[in-house]
């Protein structure tokens, strides 16, 4: 049976079932891939939605046979590269596209209101955009875009053209363009006819045994290229540094730890054929009691689930003397908190494609952090050299640490290696959900302390982090959680000790933060117990407790770099003071109301930059055609790397960024920069990058200055040649290119980013780099449903310097509503949670008026003076809500997400 | 592969329902089938699709009543400016539902056929005292829309030979209002913790009718009919308002559910927006004026 229907404007036709969902027409029939799927097919994200007759569908949950005849307009047909329709240019040009991900959907719904609505205001647009869910910007700049977009229509102008600017000035991004207009190519969007699909058989249950695995039958099923167990794993069955015990492939007679534990890999000519052979395997499996709970799995006698005692690891820290100091203390707070799991729920799911690539390299394509890592993972589960193992990370639609998984990359090496072919694999949202990492669960115990007169003496915290059903470096999270603990702060006393602990529960990993935002979250709450006490003013309190620069840290040691903790303080100040005054006279105009609203403060540090080796490399290279190439690996999973990358080199060159090209994340090409976590991209890999330019400049000159015969002195770098200072002279860099060929010298270069020399020899395993901000949150709550809306947040980071300012604030922003999903809404139920539509992330309509503050106190280390950002963002903005919710209502909320059913109880006096 | 077809008349698709026996079924909307259909918790060999069916895409609004076609979408209903002006709440209904892209496909009708306790076009309904028009082999017959409700997600009608070709509504002769409450997780994409539709008829200063309909709070979607029957007679004071919600609760058995709210958060706020949601019809009632 044919369909035709209209799309763009050209008529076509589809041969596929009429039920067929029109996602999948474009997709998979007519290679349209700029629709972007993000759920199951089941209408729950926004990112597939289309255009029919003009109206916003899904196109997931719209049949084929329903557009017979009538008009479609996807995101291919909206503007193309050299004709973007305004709205396309108006969310390049306010930075409203970050990972991409969802921009089709947004786009489309936007035009579609725009075409009914000329000048919508801010709740019309927020309104229309109701259920496209984005997890990166927060929807802030999404909005201002459309209303950008708005004015243009009615007043054609000319769009800004992509500028050239130095590092500070606000940059377009260089990989928003193919994001607008969907041909940017995600991994899903990757075609290779003939690819085989994989799927992976997983555990029912939450903990079980395996007993016993029969794969002759399932092996014999139409179409089926190979069943892959543990037996099939030629040299190691794990992943050494990133998680004990985990398996890639569980083997017979072990425990499966978790619901979604690897089992199998069935690997097909087609999706329906792989899903049949996981029904016809055959599996023993023997279910196990099993606890999601720490105290349980803590108690003596409770099932084994891994580890001394289900304890994974721990970590303390003890100075000075508690007891001692507590008794000197006017005023104690003592407090538990505790925080739920988290799914990181990036619009794009987890998607990988491997190969051979050219060179017969077992080649792994997928969005991760750590390139390098994953290559080696797959290299020593297989026993093979690295260099017979190649990853790549193409654009990446969101990760916020979720993609740091090496499962999915262990996994799809393997196919690829057994059957040497290329494989697909595409985990469901439900499977995301079982088996992708999750943030840990915290429960807090602490005591805080002060003296009457305001300064900090005493704090003692016990920290349990729920590391789930396996490691998935759970075994780091306590050293963050203590470090998170005692913030800037100075204190007479701590004693602190984190474990991490084994439950059966999703197994908890890398979330943006990586277990600091927990520990900052019951901190920053107890402080503003604290100072609600004392009843002083909570910017001074900090203000008067924050560390000094030349100070230890609570930890034990100085700091290694400048500290803007006051500056950001004194930054919100005066917000603070005009939000609590406007609070307060509404409180006092509506008394005894059902509406009351409430001002939150919260601070915050985050120690940056550890997640990698002391020295990063970059290389930069002269291309024969004289433009420059930069080969780095700071994965842009949506966060802007690329772009910075691209700024710094252009900045250290003296050029212009349209003469700099960024390759970025292949182990086949660019040199190792560590894993990127903790922050570290702008600062680590940035200053290699800094340097590799320097490095190439003289290379350059060297060969510039014999064609020119001058001194080298006398050169100076324009955007195409070497020129003769005060002279007229110059030399094309394309020539230049040719004299290095001709005499033989390499065109490409390394340069280093080394922090060795900067530290003593005694160090702490961890970095002494800080960074730190301040968020404020105005909200309104329902006093009589528990109802909070979040109305305006400013929040202030000190970035060191600001590369690209139009990003930071991006990040920032972004941030903000990610810590309000996780301080209001959001929780993943092991067990009852089985997908995002039981996932309560936050829509466009949870979007406060956010304002950013960047502050710079320059870094002495890192290249520009920048420092960290994109974790540091996400964690004052959770406890700065909750403060807030907290004040309006009276009464102290300690479990997070505060749903309306908290906050009620709160209200009502009960156990929050 | 299942067979898909569009007929353009409601005997032609009926004659379809007729020829394949059990076999075939009504597709409207699709966003709740089509997933059913998908997960293989339902089944069906041929799909008839009734959105092109001219007489189901109509609305009709005459004296003393108004009929919606089974075609009709959540959009439509949101954005027909006789309801925003004179039917509010079934705008704001229709604006909870899912989210706008599922408001475009999802019809009223097919929310009904769903028999979710909880669902907006159910609520709404009820509180409309609304009528359905069913089609069978036997004939047709306007039923109340009560009577569609088997139990929780089930329907007592089967679109495998039943097919539901317009909702009617009476337009009460004298003033009256409607509002619209729903607290939910968040505001879009969501099953409703409860939400709650009243319509009111005033007669001077006094109740002369109430429909006030919850969800989730029964096996089906409910009517408060004790609250309704204290109502009327009574001035729309505040103070009645609140009683109301009292007796509202006290009929209601919500249950828990992990993922949204507990049985006490759900019987705590019934009085909240049971007493909100009459103020603001009772004020609208205050407002009417005759069309």
């Amino acid at each position: 049976m044919t369909t035709s229907f209209l799309l763009n404007e050209q008529l076509v036709q589809s041969n596929s079932d009429p039920i067929t969902p029109l996602l999948d027409v474009l997709r998979n029939e007519l290679g349209m891939t700029g629709t972007k799927q993000g759920c199951d097919h089941e209408g729950e994200c926004g990112a597939c939605t289309v255009l029919l007759d003009g109206q916003p569908v899904r196109s997931c949950l719209t049949p084929l046979g329903r557009i017979a005849g009538r008009s479609v307009l996807t995101i291919e047909g909206l503007g193309t590269e050299g004709n973007l329709h305004p709205l396309q240019s108006t969310f390049i040009e306010v930075g409203a596209v970050q990972c991409g991900y969802c921009i089709p959907g947004m786009l489309l719904a936007s035009k579609a209101l725009l075409d009914r609505e000329p000048h919508p205001g801010r709740a019309q647009i927020l309104s229309a955009l109701e259920g496209n869910l984005c997890r990166c910007t927060g929807y802030t700049r999404i909005v201002q875009a459309v209303e950008l977009a708005a004015q243009r229509l009615q007043n054609p102008q000319a769009a800004l053209a992509p500028a050239s600017r130095p590092i500070g000035g606000s940059a377009l991004r260089s990989d928003s363009l193919g994001k607008v207009t969907g041909k940017a190519e995600y991994a899903e969007d990757i075609k290779m006819p003939g690819a085989l699909h994989m799927l992976v058989v997983r555990s029912p249950h939450h903990h079980a045994l395996l007993r016993g695995l029969d794969a002759s039958r399932a092996a014999n099923m139409p179409g089926v290229k190979r069943i892959i167990t543990w037996r099939d794993i030629p040299n190691l069955n794990g992943f050494p540094d990133y998680s004990l015990e985990e398996p890639v492939l569980t083997p017979v007679g072990d425990t499966l730890r978790m619901r979604g534990a690897p089992i199998a890999l069935i690997v097909a000519e087609n999706e329906e054929q792989a899903a049949a052979a996981r029904e016809a395997l055959e599996m023993d499996i023997e279910a196990l009691p099993y606890t999601f709970d720490m105290d349980e799995a803590l108690k003596p006698g409770a099932v084994h689930i891994a580890g001394d005692g289900n304890e994974l690891s721990r970590y303390a820290v003890q100075r000075g003397d508690l007891e001692g100091a507590l008794r000197a203390s006017g005023h104690i707070v003592e407090a538990t908190f505790e925080t739920a799991f988290l799914e990181h729920t990036a619009l794009e799911r987890e998607s990988l494609v491997g190969r051979i690539d050219e060179a017969g390299r077992i080649t792994v394509l997928g969005g991760t952090h750590q390139p390098h890592n994953q290559q080696r993972y797959i290299a020593e589960m297989l026993g093979l050299p690295l260099d017979q193992v190649r990853v790549i990370v193409p654009p990446v639609g969101g990760s916020f640490g979720g993609k740091q998984d090496p499962w999915p990359f262990a996994a799809v090496g393997l196919a690829t290696y057994l059957l040497r072919r290329a494989v697909r694999l595409i985990y469901s949202r439900r499977e995301s959900f079982d088996a992708s990492p999750k943030r840990h669960p915290y429960r807090v115990q602490c005591r805080i302390a002060a003296t009457n007169d305001g300064k900090l003496t005493a704090l003692s915290a016990r920290i349990d982090c729920n590391t789930g059903g396996y490691d998935g470096a759970g075994r780091y999270i306590p050293n963050y959680a203590v470090t998170a603990m005692g913030g800037a702060y100075r204190w007479r006393a701590v004693d602190i000790l984190a474990r991490s602990v084994y439950t059966n529960g999703p197994k908890s990993g890398q979330y943006r933060g990586f277990g600091t935002a927990q520990s900052t979250f019951a901190l920053e709450c107890a402080l503003d117990e604290l100072i609600e006490k004392l009843g002083v003013d909570p910017v001074e309190f900090r203000l008067r407790n924050c560390i000094g620069q030349l100070e230890d840290v609570f930890l034990g040691y100085p700091l290694l770099d400048t500290l803007g903790y006051a500056q950001v303080l004194k930054a919100v100040k005066p917000h603070y003071q005009q939000f609590a005054k406007e609070a307060e006279s509404f409180n006092k105009e509506n008394p005894g109301g059902s509406v009351r609203r409430g001002v939150g403060l919260s601070g915050m540090w985050y120690r940056f930059g550890k997640a990698g080796s002391l020295k990063v490399e970059a290389h930069a290279e002269l291309a024969g055609d004289g433009h420059f190439i930069f080969y780095c690996s700071a994965p842009d999973y949506g966060q802007g790397t690329n772009t910075v990358m691209s700024q710094m080199a252009a900045e250290a060159l003296g050029v212009g960024r349209e003469r700099v090209e960024i390759v970025n994340a292949d182990t086949g090409r660019t040199p190792n920069s560590d894993i990127q976590g903790a922050s570290r991209a702008t600062f680590f890999v940035g200053g290699a990058v800094k340097e590799a330019a320097a490095v190439l400049v003289l290379s350059i000159f060297d060969v510039a200055a014999e064609l020119l015969d001058v001194p080298i002195e006398r050169l100076v770098l324009m955007a195409d040649k070497v020129a003769i200072r005060d002279n007229e002279h110059s030399v094309p860099l394309s020539e230049v290119a040719r004299e290095f060929d001709r005499i033989g010298k390499s065109r490409r270069v390394s340069g280093s980013f080394d922090l060795t020399p900067q530290l003593p020899e005694q160090r702490p395993e961890y970095l002494p780099l800080f960074i730190t901000g301040a968020h404020l949150a105005d909200v309104r709550v329902d006093m009589e449903t528990g109802v909070v809306k979040v109305l305006r947040v400013v929040a202030a980071h000190d970035v060191g310097r600001a590369v690209n300012p139009l990003d930071a604030a991006g990040q920032i922003e972004g941030a903000v509503v990610m810590g309000l999903g996780a301080a209001l809404q959001e929780e993943y139920l092991p067990g009852l949670t089985d997908g995002i539509s039981q996932y309560q992330l936050p829509t466009s309509s949870a979007m406060p008026d956010i304002q950013t503050i960047l502050v710079e106190v320059p870094s002495r280390l890192g290249p520009y003076g920048v420092k960290g950002l994109g974790e540091a963002a996400l964690l004052p903005s959770t406890p700065a809500i909750i403060n807030a919710v907290s004040r309006a209502i009276g009464s102290r909320l300690r479990t997070i997400p505060a749903t309306p059913e908290r906050v009620l109880n709160a209200i009502r006096g009960r156990r929050p | 592969m299942i067979e898909y077809v569009t007929p353009s008349t409601i005997d032609e698709a009926l004659a379809v329902l007729a020829a394949h026996p059990n076999q075939a079924r009504i597709l409207a909307g699709g966003t709740d089938l089509l997933v059913d259909l998908r997960d293989g918790k339902m089944q069906a060999q041929v799909l008839v699709d009734i959105t092109r069916i001219p007489a189901l895409n109509q609305i009709q609004v005459g004296g003393r009543s108004v009929e919606v076609g089974a075609a009709v979408t959540f959009a439509t209903v949101k954005n027909y400016e006789y309801f925003q002006n004179h039917v509010p709440m079934l705008a704001e209904a229709a604006g909870s539902v899912g989210a706008p892209g599922i408001q475009n496909s999802a019809t009223w009708v097919g929310n009904l056929l769903q028999a979710m306790p909880a669902a907006d076009g159910a609520i709404v309904a009820l509180a409309l005292e609304a009528e359905v028009r069913v089609i069978e082999p036997a004939g047709a017959d306007w039923r109340p829309v009560t009577t569609i409700f088997a139990g929780p997600g089930r329907s007592a009608i089967d679109s495998s030979w039943q097919l539901i070709t317009h909702l009617r509504f009476p337009i009460p002769p004298a003033a009256w209002g409607t509002a619209w409450q729903r607290i939910g997780r968040r505001s879009a994409l969501t099953l409703p913790i409860i939400n709650c539709a009243v319509k009111l008829e005033l007669d001077r200063d006094r109740i002369q009718h109430a429909a006030v309909a919850l969800g989730p709070v029964a096996s089906t979607p409910f009517r408060a009919r004790a609250a309704e029957s204290f109502l009327e007679g009574k001035p729309p004071t505040e103070e009645m308002f609140e009683q109301a919600g009292q007796i509202a609760q006290g009929e209601s058995m919500p249950r828990s559910n992990p993922l949204r709210a507990s049985r006490e958060y759900r019987l705590a706020i019934i009085p909240v927006v049971v007493r909100r949601a009459l103020r603001i019809a009772a004020g609208r009632a205050r407002g009417w004026k005759s069309q």
